[in-house]
């Protein structure tokens, strides 16, 4: 195993042991914080991938302002933020529903072409090359997609609304 | 360059999908619920960034890239729509559990 592998490895299981661990412990507050570590471990495989540019994005969306947000959501919905959420039952059905779902994610791989190597690296530059030409449509969208999305939260929280 | 597995990073957005639907199957907090569905969500930018990066040599993976680009900017779009979701919902019930928002079941 070359570096690169063991690295991979490494971020790998600390990605699916902190996004499992965020959703089972009983604090939120710490489930904030474990969701945050998760998000810091994909923008590291994200650089991993010659992605330095979503790696970025990764940290400056996803670890800053998504964390924040929830953060938030729990301070103005919460008396104690510290507060304890109720167990809830890990239940024979979610269980297995979930696990049968990894095993035919994991067997649909024979279908896929085996034994490639990740080839090539993209400075930011060309990304933003191409989505200010050929990817125009996509840069659009979004902006679509924000605007009415931002004027939907604002109607959803207006005063005075019942 | 390196030889990372494919199947390896496969394995691991197989591994955070199945998280994600855990998630979102077991637990009544609706700010729990957000975050599996980041967890989701998360897994397929992954699948994006990566098929990106593994594109032969004839085929650009800037497009993939792109995607995962615009893909981030909609999970963000998706947390503040929910948060809104999230301050109605205590506004009108007291309380951010899903199980007691049910006016909509038959």
């Amino acid at each position: 195993m070359n570096l690169e592998e063991i690295a991979f490895a490494i971020l790998a299981l600390v990605a699916v042991a902190t996004a499992t661990l965020s959703l089972l412990v009983r604090e939120l507050v710490h489930t904030i914080l474990w969701v945050a570590v998760f998000f810091v471990d994909l923008s590291a495989i994200y650089f991993l991938l010659y992605a330095p540019f979503l790696g970025v994005l990764q940290l400056g969306v996803y670890a800053g302002a998504v964390t924040v947000l929830l953060l938030f959501g729990i301070m103005v919905t919460r008396k104690r933020i510290f507060a304890r959420e109720a167990a809830t039952g890990l239940g024979p059905v979610p269980l297995g529903l979930v696990l049968t779902v990894f095993i035919f994610l994991v067997a649909a791989l024979g279908e896929l072409p085996q034994g490639l190597v990740a080839q090539r690296s993209y400075a930011p530059s060309d990304l933003s090359a191409y989505l200010f030409g050929p990817g125009g449509p996509w840069l659009l969208l979004l902006g679509l997609v924000m605007l009415t999305s931002v004027s939907g939260a604002i109607y959803l929280v207006r005063e005075g609304r019942e | 360059m390196s030889g990372l597995p494919f199947a390896g990073f496969l394995v691991l957005s197989g591994a955070l999908l199945a998280v994600g639907l855990f998630g979102v199957l077991t637990r009544r907090n609706f700010i729990l619920l957000l975050i599996a569905i980041e967890i989701a969500m998360n897994a397929a930018i992954l699948n994006f960034v990566y098929f990106a990066a593994f594109a032969r040599a004839p085929s650009p993976g800037l497009p993939g890239q792109a995607i995962a680009v615009v893909l981030i900017g909609f999970a963000a779009t998706e947390v503040a729509v929910g948060l809104a979701i999230v301050l109605a919902l205590n506004r009108v019930k007291g309380s951010i559990n899903v199980a007691e928002a049910s006016e909509l079941k038959l």
